[in-house]
This record gives structure tokens, C-alpha cells and sequence, in this order.
């Protein structure tokens, strides 16, 4: 580390997903002198994003996790006779189960690399002994059936089985000798001439490749900055809190954001789009004139149902598919808005939530596009490190790779006095912020988790095609039987700059029943094909064939009482990592509720005070951005909805 | 409403601490400079509108907040830029040598076809000087790139060195519309690329 950290601070806030970028953003802005730390070499923790390379260090990472030794300056010698510590934990035990499979062929060109790739961080990591590691844990070998090829690095080019070969033997050779022309180049030439030739590709391969669309693993390993793939799977309500607070803040300058295009539903074996807005429904050809007469009124009566408390009262009770029933809709319909737009299930819902839901949805349409949510350029993982700046445009220090060994406690006031990070150096702060997976065994012994179910699909062509191939869409399937969860499926295009040219992203979301392979691989069995079997059959396949699929779980830390965490002393505050839910209030509110503890009475990320950095003029922002990206408007008067909708929990404290 | 400007283009300093990347943008955007050091705070980006070849050009131009202090620039910084400007300090050999680092967080976490500018900042500091002015020569030809000496308190060579990298991005761009710099079709990147090798204004 070149240069010293200041030994005092007003907060110290350890891990840098979205709560706690939030909240790190409002102390800076309100003034306080904020430390931003996280151990790991990238922001963002479990929100983060990463490009292909990014995620393939980021499973090795976790799998050598369990045997990182670290050889840091003990801290225990520095605690005094009147002072206890809280000592924090060393490994990340948040992410579990995880399994990758390869499905896209592998050329026998060796050693592709991602193009432009010097990977800064993780540099260590993937020169180290790739071989060694990459054969063992993430790699179950019962599942060798599943797939035909199975890979764990890129670094190990597993020569593709004959047959497919001899299938894909012209792409190949094409693609490889490119390759190979343009590594040739490279080394002979000078910096700004690679950049060309890292261009050059792209462009080739669209003319090259019109129609057959065969990505192979080596060009997604080439292409691999293009990809950024998030560990969460969330949109943005279009007037859901998060929206309204990068407005307000002005932090919305720092991303660009995209609607999603469509809502689709999963229904007996095929996948359609679901009608939502009056023009879509109006324009929709699969519903008869009765259906949408039906749709329509039941729409506007949810628009504003609270009006109308007799028509809903009596079937309180009841769930909201029950409820559905009752009213003047078909099966079809019945199915469209229980599933697709109040988005819950046959009994997760009574019928005031699911009224509330199917009206919050309707209430954000139509605000930037044609469905309700937004969604990130490049990545949610964008959406913390965007509130980073602002806390570091006023004064916030930040610090990566920098691990907290323990938090001190004096022992009279049992309240936190100061941290001991990786170095030794004794940090003295008035408010502490911890993430949960920051925590010890010692400290969460009582913590009950649930988890979340994550897969991660790169496909070579949309679960729907239409005219445009530009769609970016959600997808919600139910849970077969009774105790098993919807399943959320989103599906992004590369003009969202999360994946490349030619193919898709698609990311599923569930509550854990079991690991998230089990939980998912049937809805993706149903939705996808993998790729070679296609090779096999031959052709007209309507399914999208799966080139790369990843499964993991994610622990779910939200919406746990502060009490179940043993001995925190009153100034340390929990922070939760992600939750399943799609939106990101319970991130905002978590955030807002924890700042007001911190700084009573301050107002939560006012806008930046400086008239003249604020750019009035509507349009120059807009010319910057491409033709069908949005930026929610800056300086809008929104209501501050945070505040009615906010709900804090009892917190002791 | 009428633009103001035929283009918009969004331009990152980069380099280490203390190399006087706030100053530049601050003499630049405002032609002051303050003596004393400023630390980064609350100086999120800065704007002004420059004549360049005939058009006005609103450039944009970002600071890192002092997240560069200890490498922790976020990736979304270097999104959408259009131009980015290496510093180092004349007087400090090691923010010189730094710079091939900073190269390699441009290529990592920036567009391909970005265009890049070095400049050495400070060169009023002559009696101090460390870094010769044929090294970063060398350095700026390696990667066919433009460089200066700038001094930010002086007013050096500043307008100059920011209206040379507009000049370039506008020629780049070809007068198409801003903000496409991310996906130019390869022709036109090759093109650029040679003329670039030729290049290398001094201060």
C-alpha cells in the first residue's frame, strides 16, 4: 500500500454491495469522513458483476477460498485490558453448490485469451497453477453425462469430441486460424494497433458467421469483456425506491439505463408474450375481443382498487388466484396476471397482495417504456459502485483487497471504538457497518439463513423470437409442485452490454428448495436445448441451445433481526446482502433506515449542492447516450416515497 | 430547444495522487489554480465548450475523486469515455513509471477504440524535474499516442493538450453522430491508428 490510511474516521463501512455503497454515499454527502473497505479485489461483494474471465477467477477464487491462510500481524496483542474484540471472518462462506458446464465446442486452438484481458486483479490468481486447481471441487463428475464437454478454465482447452468436430471442422478452422494471425500481429506490434486487431474480429464474424451462429468457447473466452454478468439477477421498478433515489441524488449520471421490452409467460411448453399495457393489449393477437374487454376492466379496476373496497372485501381471505377466479377473466388471463404481472403463485398471495402487486406493476408502466423495469447498462453491479463515487466524490476513501481482522469493543461502554485491519493499523471510528458475511461463525451461531437459488445461461438465441433481436425480457415460471418456488428468468441481449454479439445472457432466480442446480435445471431443461445434442439431431431446433451454464447458491442475509447476531454492540449496524426479491426497495429501505440511525434528522442523499457541476441543460446528457437508453430525468420532483413506504424493523437501537 | 454544441464528448484524467489532475481540469474549465492541495472532493466532472475545426465541442471532463489513491477506480468510470488523459508529475519518477499501469486499466476497463493523451504535468518545476521529456516521448510513441508538457499553474500547454484530444476524437468520429466511439467499424480504427504513430506534438 503506498500511502497510509487516516486513523480516524466518522463511519467505517466493511463490504461494498449496494446497502452498503447506499449508505456510504449519505454519510459522505452529509459530511461524515467515511472508510469504504472490502476484502475482495472488485466491487460490489454478491452484487457484483464480472466479465467472462471476471467470473471463471471469481469461482476459482471461492473454491481456494476455504484453504486461504492469512499470514497477517496478530491483532490480539493489541487489545487492551479494557477492551474485547469482535474478530471478523476470514472466508466467504456465502456462495455454495456451484457447477459449470460447457456445452459450446472447443477448437484445439490453444491458449485463447481474452482479448485486452490483463487482468490487473486477479492476475496472481490465473497465472498461478491453473491446471492443478481447476480439477477438483466445482466440477461434480456425475454430471459428465449431462453435457459433452465439461470445462472449468479456460486455460484448459479440452480437445471437443470427434463427432462434433467433424460437424463444426470449417467454423473452426476459420475461426482458429484468425486467431492465430491476429495473436501473430499482436505481439509484433505496438499497443494501440492491438486494439484494431481486437476490433477486427467482431466485425469479421458477423459476416463470416451469418446464419449459423455457432460461438464456440474459445471466441466467448475472446470476447469475454463484452459479457457482464451479475451474481444477482434484480430490475429496477420504474418508480420502485431505488429510481427515485438516483434521481434525487443525482447518481443516475454515473449509468445509463435500458428497458426491458417485454413480459413473457411460460405456458403448456410454449413461451408467449404477455400483454400489459393498454396498447398491448389492444394489439395483442392472442387474445379474442371478449379477452380483452376483460383484461381491460379488471386492469383499471386494480389501477385504483382501493376505491373500490366492495369489490374485493369479501374475498380478503382468500389467495389471490382464488380471487381471480371469482372475477370475469379466462384461465389465460387468470394466468397472465397472477404469474407475469402481480408475479406470485396459486398460494404465496392473499388477495390485497396481490391487488397491490398487480397495481404497483401498472402504476410503472409507462414511465420510460412500454413494461415496468429498468435495467442497468453493463451490469447491476454498476449500481454500487456508481453510489461509491458519490461517496468518494465527497471526501470517502476507498480501499479494495483490504481485509478487517477485528472490531474493538471497549468493555465499560460495550460500544465499538475502532478497527484492526490486515496491516495491524488500528482504525478509530463512531459508527461501524458491516455487511453480514463479514461476520464470524462465532458472531452469526444463531442466524438462521435461507438461500438463493442462481443460474447463469449463455444461449445463442432468444427464448422468443420476433423482429427485433435486440429483446430484453422477463420470464416467470411457476413452481410445478406444491413447496417448490417460481422460477425468474431474465433474459438480456448484448445491447444491455452484458454479453456478446450473437448471443444471450439469461439469468434464473429462485428461493432455494434444495441446491440451485436441482431447483433450476428443470426449467431450463424446458426452455433450453444444450448445444450439442442440437449438433446431433440436426437443424431446425426451436429451442435456444445452451453454450455455458453456472449454478450456485447465494446465502440470503436479508430481513434478519439485528437481534440474532450475538454480542454486537449498539454502534455496529448489519448490513444483508442481496435477497431474491426482483426490485431493489429492500436495499434502499435497509439503507435509508440504517443511515437515520447514524444521522438522525439528515436529510438522505440530497442532491449535490454545486449548481454549476449540475448539468441543466436536459439535452447534453441524452446526446451522450445511445438512442434507446434512458436516464431517468434529473432534478424531477418526486415524491419522496421512501419515507411513507419505508418500514423499519425493530431494531434494538 | 437548440443545442448549444454539435458534440458532446466525455473525457477521464487518470494517474496517480498528486500529479495535479484536478488542477488541469480546474485550469482548464475555469483558468484558475489553487496553490495549495486540493484534495478531490466534491469535483465530480467539469464542463466547457470548445471551438475545434469549426464546431463547438462540450467536453466533459471527469476527475477521479481520489479513487485512484489506492486503485480503487470503479469500472463504471471509464464507461462511455471518449477520450481519456494519463498524467504524471515531471518531478515524480514513480507516477511516470505508473503510467504503463494506467495504460493497463484503460485497456481492461475502457472501450477499444478510445482515443488516449500523455501529459506531463508541472513542467514550471523545471529545477525539480526527474522525468526527461525524450522518456515519455518514447513512452507516447510506443503507444501511438499524442503527448504534452502541461503546467496547470503556469497555464502551459493546457488548452492545447485538451482541444488536441477533441480534435482527435471529432476526426476519429468522423463527424458521425457522439457517442458511438464503442463499436467504429474496424476500417476506420486502422486508419486512425497509423496516422496516430505519427504524431507526437511536444510542448
Amino acid at each position: 500500500m503506498a500511502d497510509n490510511l487516516p486513523s480516524e474516521f466518522d463511519v467505517i463501512v466493511i463490504g461494498t454491495g449496494l446497502p452498503e455503497s447506499i449508505i456510504a454515499a449519505a454519510c459522505s454527502r452529509s459530511g461524515l469522513r467515511v472508510l469504504h473497505v472490502d476484502s475482495r479485489n472488485y466491487y460490489g461483494g454478491n452484487w457484483a458483476s464480472f466479465s467472462f474471465s471476471g467470473i471463471l477467477s471469481w469461482l476459482k477464487e471461492y473454491q481456494e477460498n476455504s484453504d486461504i491462510v492469512n499470514e497477517s500481524p496478530t491483532w490480539q496483542e493489541q487489545i487492551l485490558e479494557n477492551e474485547e474484540a469482535i474478530a471478523l471472518s476470514r472466508k466467504d462462506k456465502t456462495i455454495q453448490h456451484v457447477e459449470v458446464f460447457c456445452y459450446a465446442s472447443q477448437d484445439l486452438h490453444e491458449d485463447v485469451e481474452e482479448a485486452g484481458a490483463l487482468q490487473k486483479n486477479h492476475a496472481s490468481v490465473i497465472s498461478g497453477n491453473p491446471t492443478e486447481a481447476a480439477h477438483s471441487a466445482y466440477q461434480p463428475s456425475e454430471d459428465e453425462s449431462l453435457c459433452t464437454v465439461s470445462c472449468e478454465m479456460p486455460t484448459e482447452q479440452t480437445p471437443s469430441s470427434d463427432q462434433e468436430t467433424a460437424l463444426e471442422i470449417n467454423d473452426v478452422e476459420v475461426t482458429g486460424e484468425k486467431e492465430k494471425r491476429y495473436d501473430d500481429k499482436t505481439h509484433a506490434k505496438s499497443a494501440s494497433e492491438e486494439e484494431t486487431s481486437e476490433n477486427v474480429p467482431i466485425a469479421e464474424d458477423t459476416v463470416l458467421q451469418p446464419k449459423k451462429n455457432r460461438i464456440t468457447y474459445s471466441q466467448i473466452i475472446k470476447e469475454g469483456r463484452r459479457f457482464n454478468i451479475d451474481l444477482v439477477s434484480k430490475l429496477l421498478y420504474s418508480r420502485g425506491l431505488l429510481i427515485d433515489l438516483l434521481i434525487k441524488s443525482n447518481v443516475s449520471r454515473y449509468a445509463e439505463f435500458k428497458n426491458i421490452t417485454r413480459i413473457l409467460a411460460f405456458r403448456e411448453g410454449r413461451v408467449e408474450q404477455v400483454p400489459c399495457s393498454r396498447a398491448d393489449v389492444f394489439n395483442s393477437k392472442q387474445l379474442t375481443m371478449v379477452e380483452k374487454r376483460m383484461l381491460m376492466k379488471f386492469l383499471t379496476f386494480c389501477m385504483e382498487y382501493e376505491k373500490h373496497p366492495d369489490e374485493y372485501k369479501a374475498y380478503e381471505e382468500i389467495t389471490f388466484s382464488e380471487y381471480l377466479k371469482t372475477q370475469k377473466l379466462t384461465p389465460n388471463l387468470q394466468y397472465f396476471v397472477l404469474h407475469s404481472i402481480a408475479m406470485t403463485s396459486e398460494t404465496a398471495s392473499n388477495t390485497v397482495d396481490g391487488l397491490k402487486a398487480t397495481k404497483n406493476f401498472l402504476h410503472c408502466l409507462g414511465r420510460y417504456g412500454n413494461t415496468p423495469f429498468l435495467f442497468p447498462l453493463y451490469g447491476q453491479g454498476e449500481l454500487p459502485q456508481c453510489f461509491c463515487r458519490m461517496c468518494a466524490v465527497f471526501g470517502g476513501i476507498y480501499c479494495l483487497r483490504h481485509s478487517v481482522q477485528c472490531l474493538v469493543v471497549d468493555k465499560e461502554s460495550r460500544k465499538c471504538k475502532a478497527i484492526i485491519d490486515q496491516f495491524g493499523q488500528r482504525i478509530i471510528s463512531k459508527h461501524f457497518l458491516v455487511e453480514d458475511s463479514y461476520f464470524s461463525e462465532n458472531t452469526c451461531s444463531h442466524v438462521q439463513y435461507r438461500q438463493i437459488s442462481r443460474s447463469v445461461l449463455i444461449t445463442d438465441r432468444s427464448v422468443l423470437k420476433t423482429d427485433s433481436d435486440q429483446q430484453i425480457s422477463i420470464l416467470t415460471v411457476p413452481g410445478e409442485e406444491p413447496g417448490t418456488f417460481a422460477v425468474r428468468v431474465i433474459e438480456l441481449c448484448p445491447s444491455t452490454m452484458t454479453c456478446m454479439k450473437g448471443t444471450y445472457l439469461v439469468h434464473l432466480t429462485c428461493t432455494s428448495s434444495k441446491t440451485a442446480r436441482e431447483d433450476l435445471e428443470p426449467v431450463v431443461q424446458k426452455l433450453f436445448t444444450p448445444y450439442t445434442e442440437t449438433e446431433i439431431e440436426n437443424e431446425e431446433v426451436e429451442k435456444p441451445r445452451l453454450l455455458w451454464a453456472l449454478y450456485f447458491n447465494m446465502r440470503d442475509s436479508s430481513d434478519i433481526s439485528r437481534n440474532s447476531y450475538n454480542d454486537l454492540p449498539s454502534n455496529v449496524y448489519v448490513c444483508s446482502g442481496p435477497d431474491c426479491g426482483l426490485g431493489n426497495d429492500n436495499a434502499v429501505k435497509q439503507a435509508e433506515r440504517l443511515f437515520q440511525l447514524i444521522c438522525p434528522n439528515e436529510d438522505f442523499c440530497p442532491p449535490p449542492p454545486n449548481p454549476e457541476d449540475i448539468i441543466i441543460d436536459g439535452d447534453s446528457l441524452q446526446s451522450e447516450t445511445s438512442e434507446f437508453s434512458v436516464i431517468p430525468e434529473a432534478n424531477s420532483e418526486t415524491p419522496k416515497e421512501s419515507t411513507s413506504l419505508g418500514n423499519p424493523e425493530e431494531t434494538s437501537q | 430547444m437548440a443545442k448549444a454544441y454539435d458534440h458532446l464528448f466525455k473525457l477521464l484524467l487518470i494517474g496517480d495522487s498528486g500529479v495535479g489532475k484536478t488542477c488541469l481540469i480546474i485550469r482548464f474549465a475555469e483558468d484558475s489554480f489553487n496553490n495549495t492541495y486540493i484534495s478531490t472532493i466534491g469535483i465530480d466532472f467539469k464542463i466547457r465548450t470548445v471551438d475545434v475545426e469549426g464546431k463547438k465541442i462540450k467536453l466533459q471532463v471527469w476527475d477521479t475523486a481520489g479513487q485512484e489513491r489506492f486503485k480503487t477506480i470503479t469500472t463504471a468510470y471509464y464507461r462511455g469515455a471518449m477520450g481519456i488523459i494519463l498524467v504524471y508529475d515531471i518531478t515524480d519518477e514513480k507516477s511516470f513509471e505508473n503510467i504503463q499501469n494506467w495504460m493497463k486499466s484503460i485497456k481492461e476497463n475502457a472501450s477499444a477504440g478510445v482515443e488516449r493523451l500523455l501529459l506531463g504535468n508541472k513542467c514550471d518545476m523545471e529545477a525539480k524535474r526527474k522525468v526527461q521529456k525524450e522518456q515519455a516521448v518514447k513512452l507516447a510513441r510506443e503507444h501511438g499516442i499524442r503527448f504534452f508538457e502541461t503546467s496547470a499553474k503556469s497555464s502551459t500547454n493546457v488548452d492545447e493538450a485538451f482541444s488536441s484530444l477533441a480534435r482527435d476524437i471529432l476526426l476519429k468520429s468522423g463527424g458521425r453522430r457522439s457517442g458511438n466511439s464503442h463499436k467504429p467499424p474496424g476500417t476506420d480504427l486502422k486508419a486512425c491508428d497509423k496516422k496516430n504513430t505519427s504524431k507526437c506534438s511536444l510542448g
